[in-house]
């Protein structure tokens, strides 16, 4: 069973690490290698990533996410955490295909997780503007002041679709929050 | 919380969901901090993972990566069952004689010479305490300061001021313990053999009930069996969000291999049944001489 990789871990159970990365080392390597560009570093980041699903899986709550939603948080905090220590920027020459690129990769049965097909799905139903600021920033990495000097967009617009488009994003998953914000409008 | 003021703080969480956050920004997002933005930012760093994975076009993860991470994997957990089990096992050999009846939760080795020497040392910490109050801005309040600790510095500055300082500084990360409660507990602890002084940074670790229980600091060095580390000194948090903590070794540490934060009775304890570990921080670096 998918769901229980992490609980075996948990449990101090080695043949978990093996399935866990049959089930989930692709995700991470894809994920390592969006963000990073870069071979050797993605390689170092993984073995990091791995090192802290072991040390985190404890704290894997089902009822607030899937395991690759999780798996791919702590991913992305290992990452960020590299990347803030490194220059690393969507290349210029890249720059292009990424601006032109369609959103349709939802559509295709490619997602790695029922979640990803839902976060796919409430990306479908934002605006355009806001589709393409989060595709910008979280999927292909860039800076939300690169994404208005490609875009043309203000600065702050390009805040303010981020802000209500990963709000929205998270209702639509019902991924909860404090409410602290009440602008997940579209 | 005014609507601009809203904005700014979800601009801000929305940021360190995506891209982390600078040292100066994250401060403004602690002071605009409404009690519930940590909650915020976990829903928001798990939708932002969420979409990163969407349309995600997998790549099989390399057969020599694979490799290597199965053995880091084995190398954790034969660590973790180290860390538990033998770095640090029930320490019984001392006091195995002694009765366990006495013990709050029953089953303990704290024994009438425990409880007398726990007596003293509460003793001793009344008096330490006495005769170093006030302590400097400090967030908790039975941690001696280092003894010559300028009283104008917080214990965040001389934190700041050994690591830019002191040369042969030990740093550790620390991670959770075994309360099923604390699911996150991260900071570090830095240490010195040669000022015999350190502090800890931590964040994740609740307000405790100080009427009953407080934390306490244990440190595993090169001159201690494991089953009896150094007491660090107790300490209490007064409230949530991060703090930074003077240690107060009891005995000289010299080449501190892990430390440990449990929860024990008020006024700590001699030796801990380690029923509560809440933080464990596993020495991986020593700072190069600055420059």
């Amino acid at each position: 069973m998918t769901q229980a990789i992490l609980q075996r871990i948990t449990d101090g159970d080695g043949s978990a690490v093996q399935d866990c990365l049959d089930k989930y080392g692709g995700l991470v390597w894809s994920i390592a290698r969006k963000m990073l560009r870069n071979s050797e570093d993605a390689e170092d980041a993984v073995q990091e990533i791995f090192v802290d699903i072991w040390k985190n899986a404890e704290r894997f709550d089902e009822s607030k996410s899937s395991e690759t939603t999780f798996i791919a948080m702590i991913a992305r905090r290992r990452l960020i955490d590299r990347i803030r220590y490194a220059t690393r920027r969507i290349t210029a020459e890249s720059l292009d295909d990424v601006l032109l690129e369609p959103f349709t990769r939802g559509d295709k049965d490619m997602q790695v997780s029922l979640e990803a097909g839902q976060a796919a799905e409430a990306m479908r139903n934002l605006r355009p503007e806001q589709q393409q600021v989060l595709r910008l920033s979280i999927i292909q990495g860039m800076s939300h002041q690169e994404i208005s000097e490609a875009t043309g967009m203000p600065l702050g617009t390009v805040k303010t679709h981020a802000r209500r488009g990963i709000l929205h994003v998270r209702e639509s998953l019902g991924l909860g929050g404090a409410n602290i914000s009440r602008e997940a409008t579209v | 919380m005014n609507e601009e003021t809203n904005d700014i703080l979800f601009d801000l969480l929305t940021k360190k969901a995506v891209y982390g956050l600078e040292e100066a920004e994250q401060g403004h997002l602690d002071d605009l901090d409404a009690g519930t933005a940590e909650m915020e930012f976990r829903s928001l760093e798990l939708a932002v993972a969420a979409i990163s994975t969407v349309g995600l076009e997998e790549e099989a993860l390399p057969f020599h990566l694979r490799s290597k991470i199965i053995e880091d994997g084995e190398h954790h957990f034969a660590e973790a069952r180290t860390l538990v089990s033998e770095l640090w096992p029930p320490a019984t050999s001392r006091l195995s004689s002694v009765s366990e009846k006495d013990d709050v939760s029953g089953g303990s080795w704290f024994g009438w010479f425990g409880w007398a020497a726990a007596a003293m040392a509460c003793i001793a910490l009344a008096l330490n305490l006495w005769f170093t109050r006030p302590q400097p801005s400090v967030e908790v309040a039975q941690n001696k300061p280092p003894v010559d600790t300028p009283r104008s510095l917080s214990p965040s500055e001389l934190r700041d001021q050994m690591l830019k300082a002191a040369t042969g500084t030990i740093k550790a990360a620390w991670t959770i313990g075994n309360v099923k409660e604390l699911t996150q507990v991260v900071g570090d602890v830095v240490w010195s053999d040669d000022s015999q002084k350190g502090y800890m940074r931590l964040q994740g670790l609740p307000a405790n009930d100080v009427a009953k229980e407080t934390y306490q600091l244990w440190i595993f060095d090169k001159t201690q069996d494991a089953a009896t580390p150094i007491d660090g000194g107790t300490f209490d948090v007064k409230s949530d969000g991060e703090v930074v903590i003077p240690i107060n070794a009891k005995l000289k540490a010299q080449g501190p291999q892990m430390f440990a934060i449990t929860i024990e009775k008020p006024g700590g304890v001699v030796v801990s049944k380690r029923g509560k570990i809440a933080a464990i921080a596993k020495v991986e670096t020593q700072t190069k001489p600055t420059a």
